[in-house]
């Protein structure tokens, strides 16, 4: 959350924290122009919220503790302590349910022309996953030359495979993968087909996926 | 009077600064659970639209029929508030241990690391959160995603082949996707049903939801498909579903069927897992295990054989 300040046209910055009261939590902001200041204290609903991220608001002066949130916030933990420092994180890259809201202060808006309908089902959807189904629909859109996508198209998109044709050859060749996984093996040819703009599985692009998998070393 | 610019105007000329440092330490949170979830091989949920299917009993012995072939395993239970996989493993009572390198998971049968809500418990006190439970709707959802995020980055799993997660019932609402924004390597998820009309109605929209959010289903498996009669040794049905109709239908893989074992119920109720491979129950395990290794690798299989 950033505050604005409409006397300089700035976000205003975070100053401190403090507790005024029991489970609130009183959070300063300072404009750095003209040095206005005020505080949002929050009730007891929205400190759970704040503390239930597992930040420190303002950084932390020490790395978190294993699971410190889960035993700070349980009434009666029980855990048997050996040592009290933390593990260390490294590492880079990452997803989840905040990735795409970081991502999405950077990067607003969908590239391709969406309907206010289709907008709409999208909001519906865990924001995590909008990326991953956005891609998917708009691939299968770009794939049949639709370029406005509608509630409809999001439909379609989701049983394009069933549109899919097979040579006889590659459904024969299909059955040399056991029965109980063919169903995978068969979406993920369609999916290869999808994306090379083809509407009919053939030979060469059973030759294609079987290079493809065998040079993945899987 | 300087006329007052409108909101989209002024944010379109700022740069966004993370003063509060939330977004550096969201980020840093991320990094640790794709840290510690890169050093396991395989992350599998399993899942259920409906309770009382067995999912923690299919999980600990699909976990153990891994294990008991060599692989190194783990099991996950993300049943926050009614977990039930240390009951069944003996493991009740134990404690992580907090040190150095997280939180150390407790071992149970096979040398299986196993984290639960139970081992941050006091003995059979429920789960109580500090903030105002008549405000938990602001804020219990958000919470619980922080915990299971903490079980995924915190707890010292090491090198595993196999991470079994397991959802508490009724997962077909906030859990599965927010552990598949956590994993996005995540392999995918095992659904267990009982050949009911009524439980396989509810799996067909467990699936549907699976793929909604992006989680690829792994295949259906059908518990308690029948029982045989202690006497005389004739096996009957216990319902008059078929859960492999119901994974043709949704295109899924059939893993295989468990029919209801006393031995297997009874051996969980006491904590002493079956692991005595001549048990019909351990080997019907075994054969999903197998299917379900040829549905993770069936890549390879079409590289091979395509």
């Amino acid at each position: 959350m950033k505050f604005v300040c409409r006397k300089c046209d700035t976000f205003m910055l975070f100053e401190k924290l403090e507790s005024p009261a029991e489970a609130s939590l009183g959070i300063t902001f300072e404009c750095p122009e003209c040095g206005s200041r005020f505080s949002m204290v929050t009730n007891p609903g929205e400190t759970s919220m704040v503390q239930a991220l597992g930040v420190k608001l303002g950084g932390r002066t020490a790395p978190a503790e294993p699971m410190e949130l889960t035993r700070e916030t349980l009434k009666e933990p029980n855990v048997a302590e050996a040592t009290t420092e933390a593990a260390s994180a490294t590492g880079s890259g990452g997803k989840c349910p905040f990735s795409s809201m970081i991502s999405g202060m950077q990067q607003p808006g969908l590239q391709m022309e969406w309907s206010r309908e289709a907008l709409e089902r999208m909001e519906k959807v865990p924001a995590f996953v909008k990326p991953m189904l956005q891609a998917s629909v708009e691939s299968y859109a770009r794939n049949s030359g639709i370029t406005l996508i509608t509630p409809a198209v999001m439909e379609a998109s989701k049983n394009a495979s069933s549109d899919m044709a097979w040579a006889p050859e590659a459904e024969r060749r299909l059955e040399n993968i056991p029965s109980f996984i063919r169903p995978m093996a068969r979406k993920e040819i369609e999916r290869m087909a999808r994306d090379r703009g083809l509407t009919t599985v053939t030979a060469a692009l059973m030759d294609e996926a079987k290079e493809k998998f065998m040079s993945m070393g899987i | 009077m300087a006329e007052e610019k409108d909101l989209k105007t002024i944010l379109s000329q700022l740069k966004y600064r993370d003063d509060a440092k939330v977004q550096e330490q969201i980020v840093d949170q991320l990094l640790q659970v794709k840290t510690r979830m890169g050093r396991i091989r395989r992350k599998i949920l399993v899942m259920s639209g409906k309770g009382g299917v067995g999912k923690s009993m299919v999980t600990v012995n699909l976990a153990l029929a891994f294990a008991r072939v060599g692989h190194k395993v783990g099991i996950l239970d993300v049943d926050l508030n009614g977990p039930c996989v240390p009951a069944m493993l003996g493991l009740k009572g134990q404690r992580f241990t907090i040190a150095e390198e997280g939180a150390l998971p407790p071992i149970g049968p096979l040398g299986m690391k196993i984290a639960s809500m139970e081992f941050l418990l006091q003995p059979d006190a429920p789960v109580r959160w500090k903030g105002p439970m008549e405000l938990s709707p602001v804020w219990l959802g958000l919470q619980e995603m922080s915990v299971i995020r903490e079980f995924l980055a915190d707890i010292a799993w090491g090198e595993l082949d196999y991470l079994f997660t397991d959802l508490p019932p009724g997962a077909a609402a906030d859990k599965p996707p927010v552990l598949a924004g956590y994993l996005p390597e995540l392999d995918g998820a095992v659904i267990v049903t009982i050949p009911s009309e009524v439980a396989t109605q509810v799996v067909k929209k467990s699936i549907s939801y699976a793929r909604d959010v992006g989680i690829k289903v792994l295949g259906l498996i059908e518990n308690m498909s029948g029982t045989v009669c202690h006497r005389c040794g004739a096996e009957e049905p216990l319902f008059s579903g078929d859960a492999e109709r119901i994974a043709k239908e949704m295109e899924v893989p059939f893993l295989g069927r468990v029919p209801f074992d006393r031995a297997l119920g009874g051996a969980a109720d006491r904590g002493e897992p079956l692991l005595d491979p001549e048990q019909p129950s351990v080997g019907h395990f075994a054969q999903i295990a197998e299917r379900l290794t040829q549905a993770l690798e069936f890549k390879k299989l079409m590289a091979t054989r395509l």
